[in-house]
């Protein structure tokens, strides 16, 4: 289920109807999940690709919500030298802080509970 | 208070027209989705492939609800597989724009949008038919035809605004079916009845008028020709053609291996 996007040969004309273009299928399993990568589905169009993506994962009462986005609209940032920094950057990461109790405390003084984990 | 076998309060006569209806909605509805479901592994991409025989199977879905509420009106001991399979082709009561073959892409998607378009005229008239069980499917039904008809739509739109091949077919399509169309609604021989007892709101006169006045816009603004005044209505849903037969010799040949098989 793949295809790239034909490349225009040059002509004046309009990206022509009917070409498939992949879309990218975002789907929420219930009310208050995040909207998750579900997979893609080929469409000459977002009205079709909506209708195909409720098709290949919605049928089955298995979404509440679907999203597709045309592949080619995503913009991407995969640059290794930007995502991947050679320099030690782990004091920007949060290991070795330890939160549990500064997060107690602070709930004591505020009168709050802990929040319930959600239930799945 | 409503009985405990359904229908039993009906006059006889009613009863019979009730029966005769559930027979040809059934019909429509069981012929429509076995003719679909010819697409199966065939259809032009495969996210279409999975759609087209979504909608067929939902038909099919539709239509063994509908021999249900016969079979438990007409309560002769068959159930609704007896009543879907073991009739011979001449016994089906099915529209006449059914009998057509599938045919190409855009005779399948013209005669799923008249039939989808006439369909849901039929059932806003029984919505809040006075035989409870029916109102209560028809609700549901219309729920689920209601996607039908934004699928369709969108397919004719397409298919009509492309120019060449497609749009050629689509009218194509159209000229040889469009006589047919109107067969959906043809007058069953005992509506009187039907419409005096609050089973159907409307009759098959009003049904055809709204669905024509319904599709009309779409057609002009698509440049599509109308389909024309119904071709024999009085011979709407009998003699059956060859293509029917065929499918008939289809959808019936698993169930005569085996008729008492279960799944």
């Amino acid at each position: 289920m793949t295809a790239t996007r034909p490349k225009s040969e040059g002509t004046s004309e309009p990206e022509s109807p009917g070409v498939l273009e992949p879309y990218e299928v975002f789907r929420q399993e219930k009310d208050g999940d995040p909207m998750r990568h579900g997979g893609s589905v080929l469409a000459p169009d977002p009205t079709l690709a909506v209708h195909y993506a409720r098709e290949l994962y919605g049928r089955r009462q298995e979404s509440v919500r679907l999203w597709v986005v045309r592949r080619s609209d995503i913009h991407d940032l995969d640059d290794p030298d930007l995502l991947q920094p050679p320099l030690d950057r782990s004091f920007k990461k949060p290991g070795g802080y330890v939160m549990r109790d500064k997060l107690e405390a602070a709930r004591k003084q505020a009168g709050t509970m802990k929040p319930k984990a959600k239930e799945r | 208070m409503t009985s405990a076998v359904p229908g039993a309060d009906l006059l006889p006569a009613t009863r019979n027209a009730l029966a005769v209806m559930l027979l040809a909605i059934a019909d429509d509805e069981f012929v429509i989705g076995f003719s679909d479901s010819e697409w199966t592994g065939i259809a032009p991409i495969l996210e279409e492939d999975v759609a087209i025989s979504s909608l067929a199977q939902d038909e099919i879905g539709h239509a063994q609800a509908f021999y249900r509420l016969l079979a438990e009106l007409v309560d002769d001991g068959r159930d609704a597989d007896a009543i879907a399979f073991d009739r011979p082709p001449e016994g089906y009561y099915h529209a006449r724009l059914l009998d057509h073959p599938r045919g190409d892409w855009a005779q399948t998607i013209a005669r799923r949008y008249l039939f989808d378009t006439a369909e849901d005229v039929r059932m806003a008239a029984l919505e809040r038919s006075s035989y409870v069980p029916l109102a209560a499917l028809v609700t549901k039904v219309r729920r689920e035809e209601r996607y039908h008809l934004m699928h369709m739509a969108t397919w004719l739109e397409r298919l009509a605004l492309a120019r060449g091949e497609p749009r050629e077919r689509l009218i194509q399509a159209f000229e040889r079916i469009g006589p047919d169309a109107g067969t959906v609604l043809a007058p069953l021989p005992s509506e009187m009845a039907l419409v005096m007892s609050d089973i159907m709101a409307i009759d098959a006169a009003e049904m055809d008028a709204r669905w024509r006045a319904g599709i009309a816009p779409t057609f002009e603004r698509l440049r599509l020709p109308l389909p024309p005044p119904t071709r024999d209505p009085g011979d709407a849903r009998t003699g059956h053609s060859d293509a029917f037969r065929w499918l008939h010799g289809e959808f019936t040949s698993v169930r005569q291996i085996d008729p008492a098989a279960t799944w």
